[in-house]
């Protein structure tokens, strides 16, 4: 419930649309209500002034009734179209809210507070747990809120002529909208699950066949993808038969009730008409009116279906929102530098939940303007020099001073303006070349894009396409060759033009020959900067002002790499793989 | 539209393959509506015996027990419905799931490789799944449309022709202008929701990214452009929405309008001396006037999952019309045969018009011997391979085995019992890593599988886990590593044992200790056998037999290490760049 409380606190700037739209959805039935009841006391009433004779005629008032019918008629009409029009348009005005509100909370948590969100996986999840969340106005809240007064109002209408009906349709309704969707939801409940699991189970059978067809049939295994396919096809049949019995039992029992309503209605208000406390022309009119009145509750079951869902929902993405901070940021101007040096001093950097420090009392000492490189092991410790370098992870201990201030003093979003960063991990979105450049310097002229192209060397490719820099980079730039999509990611750091280029194994994942070539377009990009390069290669060190190795979160050896070389340490450990073994 | 109608037609097609289950699902909905009449004429007999004839509760018992058994009879009609409904459409999506992935199979690895697995999945699921609503509510609904109104009107026409008249004249109009506006609303629907999916792929997208932006200090500003798209996609979408509402108020204007004119109508004649109708009848036909617009109402319901089923469909149909590769030659004989060499003259292939990948390739591969391809990405390295495996027709030029059998007229399953492939990044499938193993020899013992991994440089990590060969993959916490991954692939192959390897080596750049027991672990596999290996490594084209070295979809040169360097070709280049002799 809490959650539900924190949600609609989330949608109160919204407040008039949703209760606008939930108004004219309870106006839809109430005048539904209103002319099958009106229609039928006024049939009846007409009848018995027509048996009257001309004294009672006369006395009849025709036009009263008979413009309520069409007003009825005419409200519902307009009432209906413009309630969906309303509660879609606020459904939409939420869902960016939920968005916007969500996306502020993540925002300050990346990278480090959401570590064990990181896979693809489980942030498609809280993206589509957004969407479901969407549906709790439009499915949940609007239809139990809508149910509730209309039968609270219809069940007062009859109260003015029989405590009894009012009550007899009070309980009807409250038992076929709550109880009778309630049951049928906790029994669809387990089907459902198991359901869910098994069609999980069933992509991964058709991935997987899909993905690893070459080696599944040069295996002999096609007949085996086909045989769980239909064991699988078979198992989802049969919860859903079973789901299908179930929801044409609610189905089936809700219009029984429906009808079960106006039976226990009829022996209840016969016997008062019968004894002349009401008049003949209500009987058709609690007939009709109770038909009518049944369609206030026609959404619940699939509100009963939506709430669990939501409640879940709403509950991950709490759970998300709510995550602490991982560091406090700095606030107040950023330190001044003049000389963007780097000194790491006894440096201890561990990761939420490690087991050991990453850093272990690092000592590095980068100059403004050299090229430096950084060269380890996977685990060694490299990388994480750049996590605290953009402050994604605070350090425990030690000094970290860039330009004579210490990183903590810093505000992150300052401290980042020094640093360009390409890298395995830099991230294409999913939209044109020309908005995945403009995310470094939004305010970019063509011009400037068309010459950080160049200077990454894929301007000819550019050029060569149909849609040239509108071209739309695929899901995760996969229409671009992964050389390509790290020159995407080249020329972002140009038009960034900071002091600092990290290369963070620039080119992992590339072959050989593009990887060569890749180094080299590099060239012009390091003149002029200090470069930071990580590496687990011994490709490119030659050029390298002085080259750091590293074990075990520490600095091991350094020197140039003519003189590493020399040395013959750590460094002919790495020489010997990758190159032929003549090398 | 044209196309739309189209759709429907093949998805009726598909429909008769459950005939009997929808013809007795309509015939159970048509019982159902014809209950209602005789409900609501007992219902109207209650109230006017009451009412004006001033029968007691009594008197209209008998008749209200009546009501009661109908009641009950129309549930138990109402549930009966919904399973038969079910089973006529359980069939059909059995039946179309297996088609889909018994022509997937059929088309190759390599021809549904454009293709996003994760689409074929879910239209395998829940493409597959949309159809449902299709069979078993629309179509039926589509036949209790005219039926059930048709059989009201016969019983309100002799009882009062006015309002009988009214509702014949409303009915039809109704269907009219909900085709008239459904139609248009329809297009601007579809164009809706592809844009509602990109939208929150947008986010998505944002969300993934969020590291990125950081970086370059634009994650802050993001949160404008997402409030801005989901505004500029709502102003859109209701533009679009506001349209198709109009189908529904179309609905509701006419039931609701018709409703009010048969009661107003009949009040206006029941308001008389010697009024032409009694309340029986005006009360009857009024219970029925809501009745008559039932239908049409779950029809406009139905229409809805008819849209998403023809757009589900489409995709359905998109691949089972995706063409088999031809068989150009009858299936000879084939025999099995320990040793095996290749001869491929002149091929040619082009994955489309205009985009060869082939042309005229000329090699051989001998037996007992490993044969590195080598070459720039896009050389046609992996598509040889894919010629040699069958997964691609050539469209010139042939294949022999063992000098004489033209590799085409071989049967596709009887050629891949003669070989193992280990692809660039082998996959692992769900299921315990034993079970990977064995893919290719389900009744493999203990001792065989561990000779396999044994082989592979693997036993030692397996046996390290807790539940060793029955670890299941997706159980593995943080997965295992690139090298692990490869080092299994091999073992399948160890296991597999058979006379020809084709291999494509990782490019992955694997850890140093991993990239030696991989590259050990594949010299043990091939070393003396027919092995074809796609080279990334200068170490692994250096212990091969022979070198065939492709530029442009053809062969450029071939020879041993020596002799190629010796050459100064394409290779030898190569390798220099390779040792870094060339300055980056």
């Amino acid at each position: 419930m809490s959650d539900y409380i924190r949600l609609l606190k989330l949608f109160f700037p919204y407040k008039f649309w949703m209760l606008g739209g939930a108004f004219l959805a309870l106006l839809t039935i109430l005048s539904n209500f209103g002319l099958l009841a009106l229609s039928g006391w006024f049939l009846a009433s007409a009848a018995l002034a027509g048996l009257g004779g001309y004294a009672t005629l006369n006395l009849y008032n025709f036009f009263l009734p008979a413009a309520g019918v069409r007003a009825f008629a005419t409200t519902r009409v307009i009432s209906r179209w413009l309630e969906r029009v309303i509660t879609h348009e606020a459904t939409f005005r939420l869902l960016a809210q939920l968005r916007s509100w969500f996306y502020s909370r993540l925002e300050p948590l990346a990278p480090a507070g959401l570590q064990g969100y990181r896979s693809g996986d489980i942030l498609s999840r809280l993206v589509a747990d957004i969407d479901t969340l969407n549906n709790f106005y439009l499915r949940v809240f609007t239809p139990f809120l809508v149910a509730g007064m209309a039968t609270v109002l219809m069940s007062g209408f009859f109260a003015f002529f029989s405590w009894h009906l009012a009550i007899a349709l009070f309980l009807f309704l409250s038992v076929s909208g709550l109880a009778l969707p309630f049951v049928a939801e906790r029994l669809g409940a387990r089907s459902g699950a198991e359901m869910t699991d098994l069609q999980s189970d069933y992509r991964v059978q058709i991935v997987d066949g899909m993905q690893g067809m070459g080696e599944l049939l040069t295996y002999g295994a096609g007949p085996e993808i086909l045989r769980r396919s239909h064991t699988l096809n078979d198992a989802i049949l049969q919860r859903q038969a079973k789901m299908a019995q179930i929801s044409g039992l609610g189905t089936a029992g809700m219009s029984f009730m429906g009808n079960l309503a106006i039976w226990v209605i009829l022996i209840l208000a016969i016997p008062l008409i019968h004894g002349g406390h009401l008049g003949p022309s209500d009987l058709p009119m609690f007939a009709l009116g109770v038909m009518g009145s049944f369609e206030a509750i026609v959404a619940l079951p699939l509100a009963f279906q939506f709430l669990g869902q939501t409640r879940q929902a709403a509950r991950r993405i709490f759970a998300v929102a709510d995550s602490a901070l991982p560091f406090p940021d700095a606030s107040g101007p950023a330190p001044k530098v003049q000389q963007p040096d780097l000194l790491l001093k006894n440096l201890h950097l561990r990761y939420p939940g490690g087991q050991q420090d990453a850093l272990a009392g690092l000592d590095l000492h980068i100059v403004a303007g050299s090229k430096v490189a950084i060269l380890g092991a996977t685990g060694a410790g490299k990388s994480s020099i750049a996590n605290l370098l953009l402050r994604f992870y605070d350090y425990q201990s030690g000094s970290a001073q860039f330009g004579g201030h210490e990183l903590k003093n810093f505000p992150a979003d300052d401290l980042r303006e020094y640093f360009a960063v390409v890298s395995q991990r830099s991230y294409l979105f999913h939209t044109t070349i020309r908005d995945n450049l403009l995310v470094a310097k939004g305010d970019a002229e063509e011009e400037e894009l068309w010459e950080a192209l160049a200077a990454a060397q894929l301007d000819d490719f550019v050029r060569s396409q149909p849609d040239g820099l509108d071209t739309i980079v695929g899901e995760g730039g996969v229409k671009l060759s992964g050389g390509q999509g790290r020159r995407v990611a080249i020329a972002r750091a140009i038009l960034k033009n900071a002091p600092w280029l990290v290369l963070d194994e620039p080119t992992e994942g590339l072959d050989p020959l593009t990887e060569m070539e890749f180094l080299r377009d590099l060239q012009p990009l390091m003149q002029g900067r200090t470069v930071l390069y990580i590496t687990h290669r011994l490709l490119g060190l030659e050029q390298m002002d002085r080259v750091f190795i590293m074990d075990e979160g520490r600095v091991v050896e350094s020197g140039t790499f003519a003189e590493l070389l020399k040395q013959g340490g750590q460094l002919s450990h790495f020489a010997t793989f990758r190159n032929g073994a003549s090398a | 539209m044209a196309k739309a109608e189209r759709i429907d037609q093949r998805l009726m097609q598909e429909g008769r393959r459950t005939r009997g289950a929808l013809y007795f699902g309509i015939g159970l909905g048509l019982a159902a509506g014809l209950l209602i009449i005789l409900q609501a004429f007992i219902l109207a007999h209650i109230i006017n015996g009451v009412s004006f004839q001033g029968l007691s509760l009594a008197a209209v018992m008998p008749l209200l027990w009546a009501l009661l058994g109908l009641f009950v009879l129309r549930a138990a009609l109402s549930w009966a419905g919904e399973l038969v409904a079910f089973r006529a459409s359980a069939r059909i999506k059995t039946y179309l799931r297996e088609q889909l992935l018994n022509h997937l199979l059929k088309l190759g690895p390599v021809a549904i490789a454009g293709e996003r697995s994760a689409d074929i999945a879910s239209t395998m699921i829940e493409g597959v799944e949309a159809l449902e609503p299709y069979f078993s509510r629309y179509l039926p609904q589509m036949a209790l449309v005219s039926l059930i109104p048709l059989a009201i009107l016969m019983v309100v026409f002799p009882e009062d022709w006015i309002s009988g008249l009214i509702l014949l004249i409303t009915g039809p109009l109704i269907p009219f202008f909900m085709v008239l506006v459904g139609y248009a609303a329809e297009a601007v629907n579809q164009r809706q929701w592809r844009k509602m999916l990109l939208m929150s792929a947008h986010f998505l997208d944002v969300v993934q990214g969020l590291t990125t932006l950081k970086i370059f200090g634009r994650a802050k500003d993001e949160i404008e452009i997402v409030a801005r798209i989901s505004d500029d996609y709502r102003r859109s979408t209701m533009a679009g929405l506001r349209v198709a509402f109009l189908t529904s108020a179309v609905l509701e204007f006419f039931a609701s309008l018709s409703i009010a004119l048969v009661a107003v109508s009949l009040g206006a004649r029941l308001l008389q001396v010697h009024a032409s109708v009694t309340f029986f009848t005006a009360f009857f036909v009024l219970l029925l006037a809501p009745e008559y617009f039932n239908p049409l109402r779950g029809l406009s319901t139905h229409y809805h999952a008819r849209m998403s089923a023809i757009a589900a469909a489409k995709r359905i149909f998109e691949i089972l019309d995706m063409p088999l590769p031809e068989k150009p030659r009858q299936a000879v004989e084939y025999s099995p045969s320990t040793e095996i060499s290749l001869v491929v003259r002149n091929l040619h292939f082009s994955y489309e018009a205009g985009r060869s990948a082939l042309e005229g390739v000329n090699a051989e591969f001998p037996a007992g011997k490993v044969t590195a391809l080598v070459g720039a990405s896009g050389a046609g390295k992996s598509t040889l391979a894919s010629a040699l495996l069958g997964f691609v027709q050539a469209s010139e030029g042939e294949i022999l085995v063992n000098g004489q059998m033209p590799l085409n007229a071989i049967e596709p399953e009887l050629w891949w019992k003669q070989l193992a492939w280990v692809p660039q990044n082998p996959r692992l499938f769900h299921g315990s890593l034993g079970d990977n193993i064995r893919i290719g020899r389900p009744d493999a013992d203990l001792a065989a599988l561990r000779e396999a991994a044994q082989n592979a440089h693997a036993l030692e990590f397996i046996e390290n886990l807790p539940d060793g060969f029955e670890t299941m993959i997706g159980d593995l916490g943080q997965g295992l590593s690139g090298g692990q991954i490869q080092r299994i692939a091999l073992a399948r192959a160890f296991l597999k044992n058979p006379p020809l390897f084709i291999l494509d080596e990782a490019t992955a750049n694997l850890d140093m200790e991993n990239e030696s027991l991989v590259l050990d672990a594949m010299q043990k596999l091939i070393a003396g056998r027919t092995a074809i290996v796609i080279a990334h490594r200068l170490a692994t084209a250096e212990r091969a037999d022979h070198i065939i070295v492709m530029d442009a979809g053809r062969v450029a040169e071939s020879g041993s290490h020596q002799e190629l360097l010796a050459a100064g070709g394409v290779y030898a280049r190569m390798v220099a760049a390779y040792r870094g002799e060339i300055h980056v």
